[in-house]
């Protein structure tokens, strides 16, 4: 017990050490303020939390108790992929359909934002997750969704529905003309390759003002439905909605139908990667993840093979910057900023790289958890830093550990084996 | 002591209101959001917009609030990030269900946000965006309490070659919506009287070093520089440009308008012979004198926007009274028709929800880190 | 073109270059030694820059005039504090994750830097902070006799870049006459088998940590002193500038990371001054690209061979 304190306290020490210039003496002009109760405040707070999480922990049994840096357990043996029963999948469709009655515009407004971040996290999943590709220009392929339609609409008055495959098509092209000199090379380098063409693209557009509009941005008119509009008045020569069908205006339908419309999308999104991944190309990006060298010897093309993830990952980005852009109804490169792509990778990886549900689960965390902690808007982007922090010290693999479709041997096969 | 009694005048008054039934109806308080940059590298421009605002909310609740209602402040932060500015504009609609807006600061932010409280018939009155689109996408509960870039570059081209004298101008920016479009407005001014820019370039925020920018400066031999930007980039850019030797003048927008613009440049002799443009300083009003020496004596220099966000208040409140209502639409309105006294003088809009009258005027830099109005 | 400009433009890229130089040592001796992309990095060059002020204006309070001494006192000072704060974070974020998979030390890296820029602005404001200059005078020398232009560095400058290459001289032979150089190189080559032979890894990794952040820290208050201007924000830019130095003098060498660093002061220098400062980052980046595709290893990396 002593040994603790002494230890709380050494770490105590260092903390104020820490702390002492940078809170407590506090720049104004070129001079001086003096806070000193500050850092012994959070030094105190410091040694006497190191402290009692030691105790604490020495109660508990230890940090492995508590799954810190657990190593990934086996999965039960199981013959092929354990599907979640369906029940489970009537009443999380259920939950998900109903819960618009529930959210007002600005919870309904978080869902959307949130649903995007699925998209999006799950496209890069595929690219990070399956086929082990780190990519840290995620957000390239976003801006060239979101920017397809911006542009589209504002030159050719392409419509919303024509947006979205011409946007994950153009991405897609992107990712096929980037990944195909890069995808030769060794891992870390695709990922130093990304981020630099994820910082070109959002300079490109910043600096083309003839083009993009430059830091102006571009507005994008809602997407209309059929025809129907949104609007509260006929902006694009339609009816709007509720006069059609003779309902009061509410703000609330463009909301409801980019909600129902992005879970319609994430939904076939979901269904599509759960069947990749039992394909022979899915088999092949985990396999080219988990040993390059033997997939080689084996015959599996590794170039084509990691391009049609590198492609597949870059269309889904693009259709979720297509949505982004009817979101937002403006579009401006300061929302494709390297953060953008740090913060999609920080799901992929906090939901557990290759698992589908971890990745909605860090979605719906990484934004819903934001929104929450507005109110405490000075400490809200720290506290989110705390977590990913914590959250990745707590469970290095993420809140899934992946799963995989295998087939075990047969008990009496096994035994000849070993 | 004044204001302790009108408190208390109010609290009776309430507590009568409380008896007689009403309770509901009068204690509810009017939520005014407060949207800016609290966070990110431009929260001091939104400081400024809170301590505005939160004086003259202080000072409009101490005289009995609106509509015998107490006003209620709601801070939404949006870091000048156009995402954000979305999310804070629905929560402040939805969630808050604020009467009226102030803010957003950065262009970038305003103008998607204001579409989500011109959709919702809120009232939002911007103290410090000065993009030209925020006004010109006929949305008619969109104000702004401040001038427009495409005004204020018109008031530097027209500085830089008529008192400077400049024949070689060189127009920089940093690539931001307000920066290059301020920018955008001097360059076509100075087309329009007869002067061709010798360079046109961005430069990148967030660097401190533009070296090789003042030394391509030196070889087009430009005799005067106007920058569209903000202070954390002018401040480098002036410093580098002295001591690389090069004399001549920098002009800029309101953007530099801060004292902070000294520090960044490290120190006052850098700042020497810097021009920027700004309305005529409301601190030198005779309307707002009284007001700036209560925040003197709370040791906050009222600044930049400060003044400007207690006006916007002053103005959401006159309309609020004068209508007897909340309503985003009725005030638009009213504001449309109708002129306002406030503490930065009379100010009245047009039927964009421009202000009438623009009052750029151009101010120097003294060698004390001092500015002043240029006569 | 003038000879004076071209000259002039030399000067201000190696000048620029050599602060990349120095940062970029951090990223290169971490991703040589563990295989990470440190991207807190960038932000423990803001902090240094915040103590580099805060140092300055303390001993201005004490009434110390004298410039070497208060310099001398500001660097140990701020390498000091700034090694501390590499430290920690190596201790905090990273260590524990050593033996899991490869990407969770890169999203824990990411969150402490929102950690460290929020912790700053925070306790220090977010408005833009400054020092005021500390060493005046210039180097001038005349193009030609007839008109007045000339190629100037200042002394502040030429510091910079002399430092620079000084340090890293001191470093690289660290790296490769010492006993602790040598525990270090093989660490980064096997760290199970240097564990085995007796090296505490662990702690040849704080060392490295704390190295870059020495680094880091010197170029942080030599850029401070020099720029005299400077925020919270400072950081990201400079982080990913510096990153890509030390891809392009390729990964894991230490001189590399010093001519990667020039080399790219002087692309961003020359672009800037003679095509369009617009698309400055443009070329960087592409230039950072193309090397990748044709020369993975950079200017002087050791090209990677596959291990089965």
């Amino acid at each position: 017990m002593l040994a603790r304190f002494w230890m709380a306290c050494r770490v105590g020490g260092i903390a104020l050490l820490l702390f002492a210039p940078i809170t407590g003496l506090v720049l104004s002009g070129y001079r001086l303020e003096g806070h000193w109760q500050t850092p012994l405040l959070l030094a105190a707070v410091v040694t006497v939390g190191h402290f009692l999480f030691s105790v604490l922990l020495h109660h508990l049994g230890g940090l492995d108790r508590l799954g810190v840096g657990r190593a990934a357990a086996l999965p039960a043996a199981t013959i092929g992929l354990s599907a979640p029963k369906p029940v489970w999948i009537a009443l999380l469709a259920l939950l998900t359909l109903s819960l618009p009655l529930v959210l007002g515009k600005y919870g309904l407004s978080v869902a959307i934002l949130a649903l995007i971040y699925i998209l999006l996290g799950l496209g890069l999943n595929i690219v990070v997750g399956l086929a082990g590709l780190l990519d840290l220009g995620f957000v390239a392929f976003y801006a060239v969704g979101a920017y397809t339609y911006a542009l589209g609409y504002h030159y050719f008055h392409l419509s919303f529905w024509l947006a979205l495959p011409l946007g994950a098509l153009l991405a897609g092209l992107f990712g096929m003309v980037l990944g195909f000199p890069v995808l030769r090379l060794h891992g870390d380098y695709l990922a130093i390759v990304t981020l630099g063409f994820g910082e070109i693209i959002r300079l490109v557009l910043n600096n083309w003002v003839a083009v993009t509009g430059g830091p102006n941005g571009v507005s994008v008119a809602f997407p209309t439905l059929f025809g129907l509009e949104f609007s509260r008045k006929a902006k694009q020569g339609g009816i709007p909605i509720h006069e059609f069908f003779g309902i009061d205006y509410s703000a609330n339908h463009r909301s409801l139908f980019l909600y129902f419309l992005l879970l319609g999308v994430v939904g076939l999104l979901i269904l599509m990667v759960i069947r990749l991944k039992r394909m022979p190309i899915g088999r092949a990006w985990e396999a080219l993840r988990e040993n390059e060298v033997a997939c080689r010897s084996l015959g599996i093309h590794h170039v084509t093979v990691k391009l049609s993830a590198f492609g597949l990952g870059a269309m889904v980005g693009g259709v979720g910057g297509v949505f982004f852009a009817a979101l937002q109804g403006f579009v401006n490169p300061s929302s494709f900023t390297f953060f953008e792509s740090a913060y999609i990778l920080a799901i992929v990886v906090l939901g557990g790289m290759g698992s589908t549900s971890g990745v909605i689960a860090a979605a719906l965390l990484l934004t819903v958890m934001p929104e929450l902690l507005r109110d405490f808007s000075d400490y809200r982007v720290l506290s989110v830093g705390m977590a990913m922090v914590l959250m990745m010290v707590w469970r290095p693999r993420g809140l899934r550990q992946r799963r995989r479709p295998f087939f075990a041997l047969p008990a009496e096969a096994a035994e000849r084996v070993a | 002591m004044q204001k302790t009694k009108q408190l208390l005048l109010f609290l009776a008054g309430a507590f009568l209101f409380c008896l007689s039934g009403q309770a509901v109806q009068a204690s509810e308080p009017i939520k005014i959001g407060v949207a800016g940059p609290f966070s990110g590298s431009d929260a001091s421009f939104g400081e400024q917009f809170w301590r505005g605002v939160e004086q003259g909310a202080a000072d409009l609740n101490a005289a009995g609030g609106i509509l015998g209602r107490p006003l209620q402040l709601v801070k939404a932060d949006d870091a000048c990030e156009p995402k954000q500015a979305s999310a804070v504009a629905s929560r402040l609609v939805d969630r808050e269900k604020v009467a009226a807006v102030i803010g957003h600061f950065c262009s970038s932010s305003t103008i998607p946000a204001s579409a989500i409280y011109a959709d919702a018939g809120v009232l939002m009155i911007t103290p410090g965006s000065t993009n030209p689109l925020v006004t010109e996408r006929n949305l008619s509960t969109v104000f702004r309490m401040c001038g427009r870039d495409d005004q204020q570059g018109v008031v530097g081209a027209e500085f830089i070659v008529q008192r400077l004298n400049g024949q070689r101008v060189a127009v920089l920016h940093d690539k931001t919506t307000y920066g290059q479009g301020l920018a955008d407005a001097m360059k076509k001014r100075l087309h329009v009287l007869g002067k061709q820019e010798v360079l046109y370039e961005g430069l990148t925020r967030g660097e401190k070093d533009f070296n090789a920018l003042v030394t391509k400066l030196k070889a087009v031999q430009t005799d005067a520089v106007y920058f569209g930007g903000y202070h954390s980039e002018a401040g480098p850019l002036v410093r580098q440009m002295r001591e690389q030797g090069m004399k001549a003048p920098l002009v800029s927008g309101d953007g530099i308008f801060s004292e902070i613009l000294v520090t960044s440049a490290g120190g006052p002799a850098f700042v020497d012979g810097v021009y920027m443009t700004f309305g005529a300083d409301p601190r030198n009003l005779p309307a707002g004198r009284g007001l700036v020496e209560i925040y003197r004596k709370k040791g906050f220099e009222p600044e930049g926007y400060t003044l400007y966000a207690y006006a916007t208040l002053q103005a959401i409140a006159a309309a609020m009274h004068a209508t007897q209502s909340v309503e985003g639409e009725k005030l638009a309105q009213w504001l449309h028709n109708n002129a306002v006294e406030t503490v930065m003088g009379k100010k009245a809009w047009d039927s964009k929800g421009d202000l009438q009258v623009s009052d750029y005027v151009m101010y120097r830099w003294d060698d004390k880190g001092k500015y002043k109005e240029v006569d | 073109m003038d000879i004076y400009i071209f000259g002039q433009q030399w000067v201000n890229g190696l000048v620029l270059g050599s602060t990349y130089g120095l940062i970029a040592v951090g990223y290169t001796m971490v991703y040589g030694i563990i295989g990470m992309i440190n991207f807190a990095h960038g932000e423990i060059y803001m902090i240094s820059a915040y103590l580099t002020a805060i140092f300055l204006a303390l001993l201005g309070t004490f009434g110390l005039q004298s410039v070497p001494v208060v310099l001398v006192l500001v660097l140990l000072g701020t390498v000091l504090l700034t090694a501390l704060y590499g430290w920690s974070v190596e201790r905090i974020a990273y260590r524990p994750l050593r033996n899991s998979n490869r990407l969770a030390p890169l999203i824990s890296a990411i969150g402490i830097s929102l950690i460290l820029q929020n912790y700053i602005r925070i306790s220090q404001g977010a408005r833009n902070q400054g020092v005021p200059p500390v060493i005046d005078g210039v180097w001038r020398i005349p193009a030609n006799a007839v008109d007045q232009h000339f190629v100037q560095i200042t002394h502040l400058q030429s510091l910079i870049v002399v430092t620079a290459f000084a340090s890293m001289a001191v470093l690289t032979w660290i790296i490769h006459h010492t006993a602790l150089g040598r525990a270090c190189r093989a660490t980064q080559q096997d760290r199970v088998m240097a564990n085995l032979l007796g090296v505490d890894t662990d702690r040849i990794i704080s060392v490295v940590f704390v190295m870059g952040a020495a680094m880091a820290a010197v170029a942080g208050m030599l850029v401070t002193l020099n720029y005299g201007s400077f925020d919270f924000y400072i950081g990201f830019l400079m982080g990913i500038k510096a990153f890509t130095a030390a891809v392009l003098g390729g990964i894991g060498s230490l001189p590399g990371a010093m001519l990667g660093g020039v080399v790219l002061g002087l692309a961003e220098s020359f672009f800037a001054g003679f095509v369009n400062s617009d698309y400055k980052d443009v070329f960087a980046f592409s230039l950072l690209i193309l090397f990748l595709i044709f020369r993975p290893s950079g200017f002087l990396g050791v090209p990677e061979v596959e291990k089965v």
